[in-house]
């Protein structure tokens, strides 16, 4: 009897464990289910809008076959081959930010300065920049520190405003040079100073010197040749300074440092190179492409409402990017500013510290606002109450600061908050004061995450569309913004009208192409935010 | 690596970081001022008198506008309002756009309502769309502001009225049926309690949500005065997408909706139109030419409305209306667009209208007290 108890409380345990056991699995399955749930909905959507502005089923089998073999086949061999070589991958890594980055960073130069006028930007700039680079070498020359901290803020107002009265009498003898010239003094000048400050902290002065001639000489070689053959100088000259150089640059320096990885340069050259020599055997042999509307007719044209084939939304894209530009520099330095204060200097007792933990509790409310309120907020702002127009890029650009200050704030928080305490103990030990402290230590150690947090928060402005109806910003325009008080308009806008169009061809063709449009412009923020993130945590 | 040349680097990547941002205030700043240039360019282009017809004589300074030289055409232009009229006015300004460099457009689609309300009426539009005349108490709240609104009537869209690709039993409905149908008095819930003919299914109802100029022209014109306090039944999925109304039709066989025309003749194969008929008369299909003889009994006048000192503030403007009024009537209007175009009265009303708003004796008389 004793014995057969025994066996029943073993096979009962047993039962019991083995139950126990399936709990967990079926917890589990349970919880990658959840996961699975997410993303597989997330990839049924990208994959719907990918097919519907691609149309990849309209091309011949024979155009993947071309692309198979000079853009897929040739760039998954090297990324193999540059998988198994960590100096390869490396070197291939940082070739493609530096190449697709100074692609990216030419033409938004190019498209932003070409809309508002390249001649005022030129005068703005060189007003703001000239007094601070003045104050910093006089602080070089004299080692005096006292003053000139606070004088370069102060020094670039000064320079600003002296812009603004001085600006209808510096406007004509300025708008006599060719349009080139303005460029050349706002990215060739810069990218030459730039790469002459580097070799010189690198090697010596006389290198820089040599390194900064070379730029400009390029720089006004490129002018004068494409001067000579007829082509649009002022693209050149900003392609050359704000791509070539950076690129090579970057490229030269990191084969100096690391010529195992030599190689790893080709990387996005195989990329392009193999788009390329597929686009020209296509156009050659008269492949039949895919019937997408994703064409260089969406990207830098204006819009045809009639005309699927026609429409463009250059305007659109350029203005996104300067209402979201400006909001940036709108909401950074207020929402920073905020951030660095709630945390580190506000005090946690007293009447003043529950007002703080007030503060901060309805920040956080305010982040989950829903953003057709920030709407109706901006329209009273801006509209109403200081009479700015309808729908300019100021106003649009101040209201969507407002909908995403919340959330520079609590990231900005976030960031600082992360930054051991006892490294500000060990700087307080050293005798240094709170500013100082802050200064040197704890906004270096929180630049990646704050950096993280507010190119996130721009991604999301880019793609609002509700608070952007509320303020009557335009759908449609025929041309980029031409200033901060000139009207706007904005991607997300001109995406929600087409989507209204009574032909069938706009609603499942050139929406998604835009969509497409939009999505990229989002990733490519986002991917800027992951390579200074990377870039400044490598450097800490 | 060695600690010197990472602090270093540190070093300049911080200021570069700075160097950076400042650039980008000072970009900003600058927008700024060229924003309040041009605005002003574009007032002083509108006192000169420049006509249309200039070569692009480039961007000729203040200097150039003192003589007497013809100045091509240049300011902004604003345009606010329906979405419904949104279609008419984005191809007339493209084209307009497309001969004059010099002039900015600017659409924005807020329904007719909320243009008037968010846009126009605070004078920051010079135009605005509307599927519907303007109301009352708009032009009251214009006047307060100083606004004289001018009317334009430019266009005619036809409302559809669909039915499933399947419903064999029904090839036209009257206009009797169809008020009876939608009525918040009578709301039948069967097709057969209309009509004995039709089958025993519940109806299943699509139309344009309340906010829409569509949705205020069918319960006024179909149904009328109700005895209920709301002007339709309330039993139906209102939608601001016509896309949405034609799906929801397509999904089932009992099912009745109403859309503008211009979707249906882009769609034609998604739904089945239904002909209409008024007291007895025969059926009409819907078509652009019934409506535009006034046979098809649903079709619904297209306006926008000027702002007068805008008008005649600014020459851009002025060629603007012109050209809009006379371009109105092409056939691509019908053919691209699916409205009914001007008819040469029309045309001929709106340009002896903007010769009135030009000379600033235009005065805007409602509708009911027009013979």
């Amino acid at each position: 009897m004793a014995t057969e108890d025994t066996a029943g409380d073993q096979l009962g345990r047993n039962a019991a464990l083995r139950f126990e056991q399936l709990k967990g699995r079926l917890f589990e399955a349970a919880l990658i289910a959840a996961t699975l749930v997410g993303i597989v909905s997330l990839l049924v959507l990208f994959a719907q809008i990918s097919i519907d502005a691609f149309q990849p089923r309209s091309a011949s089998p024979t155009w993947f076959l071309v692309y198979l073999g000079t853009l897929v086949t040739p760039t998954a061999g090297f990324t193999l081959y540059a998988r198994r070589r960590p100096a390869v991958r490396e070197t291939n890594a940082l070739a493609f930010a530096a190449v697709f980055g100074g692609l990216l960073l030419s033409s938004v130069i190019y498209v932003v300065v070409e809309s508002l006028s390249p001649y005022d930007v030129f005068i703005y700039t060189a007003f703001a920049a000239s007094p601070p680079v003045l104050v910093s070498v006089y602080d070089r020359a004299t080692d005096e520190r006292q003053y000139t901290g606070p004088a370069i803020p102060a020094s670039i107002v000064a320079g600003i405003a002296a812009a603004a009265l001085l600006y209808d009498s510096i406007k004509q003898p300025i708008g006599v040079a060719a349009e080139w010239i303005m460029y050349f003094g706002l990215v060739t000048v810069p990218a030459a100073l730039v790469v002459a400050w580097l070799t010189t902290s690198r090697r010596d002065s006389r290198a820089g010197a040599v390194a900064g001639g070379a730029v400009v000489a390029g720089g006004l070689a490129v002018a004068a040749a494409s001067i000579a053959t007829g082509a649009n100088t002022s693209l050149f000259v900003v392609f050359f300074s704000a791509f070539v150089v950076p690129t090579g640059y970057v490229l030269r320096r990191s084969i100096r440092r690391d010529p195992a990885g030599r190689v790893g340069v080709a990387g996005p050259f195989v990329l392009v190179g193999g788009a390329l020599l597929g686009a020209a055997v296509v156009e050659r042999f008269g492949v039949q492409n895919p019937e997408t509307f994703l064409t260089p007719t969406l990207l830098l044209q204006s819009w045809d409402g009639l005309r699927a084939g026609n429409a463009g939304v250059y305007p659109q894209i350029v203005g996104s990017i300067v209402i979201v530009g400006f909001m940036a520099v709108l909401a950074f330095p207020v929402g920073i500013g905020a951030a660095v204060y709630l945390e580190e200097y506000a005090p946690d007792t007293g009447i003043r510290g529950r007002l703080a933990t007030l503060l901060e509790v309805n920040i956080s409310n305010l982040a989950g606002v829903p953003s057709v309120v920030y709407g109706l907020l901006g329209l009273a702002l801006f509209r109403r109450t200081l009479g700015l127009g309808t729908g300019v890029v100021v106003s649009a650009a101040g209201t969507l600061g407002l909908l995403i200050l919340p959330i520079v704030i609590v990231s900005t928080q976030e960031a600082l908050r992360s930054v051991p305490n006892a490294l500000r103990q060990g700087s307080y030990g050293m005798g240094a004061s709170r500013w100082q402290t802050l200064r040197e230590v704890v906004l270096p150690e929180a630049i990646p995450g704050t950096l993280t947090g507010t190119i996130l928060a721009l991604a999301r402005a880019i793609g609002e569309t509700a608070p952007l109806v509320i303020i009557a910003v335009a759908t449609t325009k025929y041309s980029p913004p031409s200033g901060l008080f000139s009207s706007a308009t904005a991607l997300p806008l001109q995406i929600f009208a087409a989507s209204a169009n009574a032909k069938p061809e706009f609603r499942h063709g050139v929406v998604p192409a835009a969509a497409v449009v939009l999505l990229i412009l989002m990733l490519l923020m986002n991917a800027t935010a992951i390579v200074i993130r990377n870039k400044y945590a490598r450097d800490n | 690596m060695a600690n010197g040349p990472d602090s270093l680097s540190d070093i300049v990547t911080r200021r570069k970081f700075l160097l950076s941002s400042g650039v980008a205030g000072v970009t900003a700043l600058a927008g700024c001022s060229s924003g309040s240039g041009s605005s002003g360019d574009g007032g002083s282009g509108g006192d000169d008198g420049g006509s249309d017809g200039g070569d692009d004589g480039g961007s000729s300074g203040d200097e150039s506008m003192d003589t007497e030289t013809e100045a091509p055409l240049s300011g902004d232009i604003r345009i606010s309002g329906s979405s419904t009229v949104y279609p008419v006015a984005q191809e007339v300004t493209r084209s307009f756009a497309q001969q004059n460099s010099e002039v900015g457009f600017n659409l924005s689609r807020d329904g007719s309502g909320g243009g008037f309300e968010n846009v126009f009426i605070p004078g920051d539009s010079d135009i605005n769309n509307a599927s519907r005349p303007i109301a009352d108490e708009e032009i009251q709240r214009c006047r307060d502001n100083g606004i004289e609104p001018v009317e334009f009537f430019v266009a005619r869209d036809a409302l559809t009225v669909v039915v499933n690709n399947d419903a064999d039993f029904i090839d036209s409905i009257s206009l009797e049926d169809l008020g009876e149908i939608w009525s918040p008095d009578t709301a039948p819930e069967q097709w057969s309690d209309v009509n004995s003919d039709w089958p025993d299914e519940p109806f299943d109802l699509y139309g344009p949500a309340s906010t829409s100029g569509t949705y205020d022209y069918f319960t006024e014109t179909v149904i009328g005065e109700t005895e209920a306090d709301q002007p339709i039944r309330e039993d139906f999925e209102g939608t601001e997408e016509d896309d949405l109304i034609a799906q929801g039709v397509q999904g089932n066989v009992a099912a009745l909706g109403y859309l503008p025309f211009a979707y249906y003749v882009n769609n034609p194969d998604s739904v089945k139109a239904l002909s209409l008929s008024v007291d007895g008369s025969d059926p009409v299909a819907p078509s652009l030419e019934g409506a535009a003889s006034g046979n098809y009994p649903l079709a619904r006048p297209l306006f926008f409305y000027g702002n007068m000192d805008k008008i005649q503030e600014k020459n851009h403007l002025q060629a603007f209306l012109e050209y809009y009024i006379n371009e109105a009537d092409e056939s691509y209007i019908a053919e691209d667009i699916g409205y009914v175009p001007s008819n040469s009265d029309m045309v001929d009303a709106n340009l002896a209208n903007l010769e009135a708003a030009i000379a600033g004796d235009y005065e805007y008389e409602p509708i009911s007290t027009r013979e």
